[in-house]
């Protein structure tokens, strides 16, 4: 066994131990276990960002193919890291560790984009993978905020009593926050993101679309995105609607990440 | 001769209003010795008295002890023993233990869960050790129901959710808004419930208040009382745009505060939330306001409702707390038979011994070689040393127990210079607990 495939496993027994005593700890209203699972997740994040911090030296600091998912998860926990110190929201990795676990075990079939970058246009390539990674992460963090707002706001209006898990849920605005951030900061992330692949794709391949997929969910993604950007910035949409709005928008991007990889064809493809 | 714990007293169950007034004990603070005086049978006392009950808690030798207390009391109010009897409970040993323990974590309050009880017994014990009439039972029993109404607390919900309607708003605010320090509030008509809900939010942070009412001389009073800002009544819909808690509560007959009002108000804030309490019957608010986005209305009734149900969960948390007694009686129990002569001593030549093979062994494993007849002199050493260790204390605590009262105490410290109990006393420990 390699000393690559034993960190994996290493790492993979941490997610998946952080995401289990993250539950039990939920449901039993455990301090204690909670407090183990941040342990877990962090010693295991560690571990990860060792993984790939050795994976990119070995490739001359550049991200090697076939590790674009495990970035992915990276980036998420990076997100929720960031929440978490932001705003105390520890709640969000009852969303953070499952969704990470779930994607560092997909990046194991990971194989590389089918075209890799060349030269200085790698600055593009880098700047497309981490800036849509970054937002990703936001929009997950605002999906799962989402969720809870909505369960919370609704419980709260008709005036139903609150079980044990919903009591030590944070305050209603706590949930819109991370909405807030996820549109303030994910959205340019996003464009930036769709933008450099654009000229990336320009450069590399000579036309800017090629029609695949992906490049066309993204961008009806990004219209949607948009159209949240404004009503909550402009209109000044809070609360349930930019909820559901950010709930609606990460699905289809989860759907566009896997569903259009096992589906059908595509240069985006990550998996074997 | 045999000592117990004794535990006297009545409460809100077992004597009306009327009663408890007659035999109150608060103002007997006074008194240089205590409502019992520690002379003769009495070896130690406290005494607890609130406006819930009185509790009198003493350690005493011999059969007359209960008379002797009810005696005491009932001088103390110059009011003859018989009246007061038929009121009163009378627990011994174990049960006035558990008694106390219930009473420390609030289990036995008429409001369950309620905060005071355990400050008022922690005067109660103050008092008591000003006075010089504890000892090492009591010390070590109090310092135990503290910890025990601690644990409670903790492990338990039983004070986890408000039980009156201010509280309970407050609570909602705070689920809805978090930090309350950015957030502020107004009051629409001034009543008791109002002004009690607006200290609470006060309390909790919020940043200021505003008053609006049809008086505006009233409306400026009560601004001024809690460091606010009174606004005249005609221009509430401007100042709604500012702030983000509203209590309700004027006398008017149909509604002062419309949804499509509210509408409008929301344009202007941008959506962010409101939330209306509103205590006034009739009603001041249409209840369509719920209806709309980002505003959460809850009237006097819906707030009865999340109080009655946060009082019956405190019942239901009171029997997880109350095992949580009966463990710590059963904790306390042991250490109470401790106290006795023999089984410090077997305690203390067990503990040298303990330590002495530990030594044997970790000595015999740097000696690869040693033989068995080594080996046995070594054991025969170690015996000995034991032995001559443990002679003089136990020979003078011996002694102690049977020329003097005081044998208990030298017991206890006995256990607490040895360690016996392997208790973890940190160092920030209460000086009571440490001495």
């Amino acid at each position: 066994m390699s000393s690559f495939e034993l960190f994996s496993i290493l790492v993979v027994t941490l997610y998946c131990l952080g995401a289990l005593t993250v539950f039990a700890g939920s449901i039993s209203k455990n301090a204690k276990l909670k407090q183990l699972s941040n342990a877990l997740t962090i010693t295991g994040f560690g571990l990860h960002t060792v993984l790939l911090g050795y994976a990119m030296a070995l490739n001359g600091w550049a991200l090697p193919s076939g590790y674009y998912i495990s970035m992915l998860s990276w980036s998420l926990l990076l997100i929720y890291f960031f929440m978490w110190w932001r705003f105390k929201l520890s709640f969000l990795s009852l969303t953070a560790s499952p969704l990470a676990l779930v994607l560092f075990i997909g990046s194991f079939h990971a194989k590389g984009a089918s075209q890799l970058p060349k030269a200085w246009s790698g600055a593009f390539f880098g700047l497309h993978i981490g800036t849509l990674f970054l937002s990703f992460g936001l929009l997950a963090m605002a999906f799962g905020a989402g969720i809870l707002f909505t369960r919370l706001d609704r419980k709260i209006k008709s005036k139903e009593p609150l079980n044990d898990f919903e009591k030590e849920m944070p305050a209603l605005s706590t949930f819109d926050k991370v909405n807030q951030l996820a549109v303030v900061a994910g959205f340019p992330l996003y464009t930036v993101g769709l933008v450099t692949g654009f000229i990336w794709a320009r450069i590399e391949w000579g036309r800017i679309l090629s029609g695949d997929p992906k490049e066309i969910v993204s961008i009806g993604v990004w219209f949607v995105y948009a159209w949240l950007f404004h009503q909550r910035l402009v209109m000044g949409w809070r609360g349930r609607k930019a909820a559901h709005a950010a709930i609606w928008i990460f699905s289809i991007c989860m759907f566009s990440l896997i569903g259009i990889n096992i589906f059908t064809t595509t240069h985006h493809s990550f998996l074997q | 001769m045999d000592r117990d714990i004794y535990l006297i007293g009545l409460n809100h169950k077992t004597a009306g209003v009327e009663v408890r007034e007659k035999f109150a004990l608060t103002d007997c603070k006074h008194l240089e010795e205590g409502v019992v005086p520690v002379d003769g049978c009495i070896k130690e006392a406290l005494t607890l008295s609130t406006c819930n009950r009185v509790e009198l808690l003493v350690v005493a030798e011999g059969d007359n002890a209960i008379e002797h207390v009810l005696e005491c009391w009932a001088k103390a109010r110059n009011l003859p023993v018989e009246e007061l009897a038929p009121y009163v409970y009378k627990h011994k040993g174990l049960d006035a233990v558990t008694h106390l323990f219930t009473v420390a974590a609030s289990l036995d309050s008429l409001v369950i869960g309620e905060p005071q009880i355990l400050g008022q017994l922690k005067d109660a014990y103050h008092d008591s050790v000003d006075k010089n009439t504890t000892g090492v039972v009591l010390n070590r029993l109090l310092h135990k129901a503290f910890s025990v109404a601690k644990r409670v607390r903790t492990e338990t919900g039983v004070a986890s959710s408000a039980v009156s309607i201010s509280y309970a708003a407050v609570e909602l605010a705070k689920r809805i808004f978090g930090d309350m320090s950015e957030h502020s509030a107004m009051l629409i008509g001034a009543g008791e419930m109002a002004e009690l809900a607006a200290t609470h939010l006060l309390n909790n942070g919020i940043s200021k208040v505003y008053v609006a009412n049809r008086t505006f001389a009233r409306g400026q009073a009560l601004a001024e009382q809690f460091n606010g800002e009174a606004i005249p009544f005609e221009q509430l819909f401007d100042q709604l745009e500012k702030v983000d808690i509203i209590i309700s509560s004027t006398g008017a007959h149909e509604a002062v505060i419309r949804a499509k009002d509210i509408k409008q108000v929301l344009k202007k804030r941008k959506n962010r939330s409101m939330f209306f309490i509103d205590i006034a019957v009739p009603r001041d608010i249409d209840p369509d306001v719920n209806g709309l986005d980002n505003v959460y209305l809850y009237d006097i009734d819906d707030l009865k409702e999340v109080v009655e149900e946060n009082l019956a969960q405190r019942q239901e948390e009171a029997n997880k707390a109350r095992r949580i007694v009966d463990c710590e009686t059963v904790t306390f129990n042991k250490w109470l038979k401790s106290l006795q002569l023999q089984p410090t001593i077997v305690d203390l030549i067990s503990r040298t011994d303990a330590i002495m093979e530990e030594e044997l062994a970790k000595t015999l494993k740097h000696i690869p070689d040693a033989t068995p007849e080594m080996e046995m002199h070594l054991r025969e050493m170690i015996n000995a040393i034991s032995k001559k260790v443990n002679h003089e204390p136990i020979s003078f605590l011996k002694r102690r127990h049977e020329e003097e009262e005081a044998g208990e105490r030298y017991i206890d410290i006995t256990r607490r210079m040895f360690n016996l109990d392997r208790d973890n006393v940190t160092e920030k420990a209460h000086p009571h607990r440490r001495r």
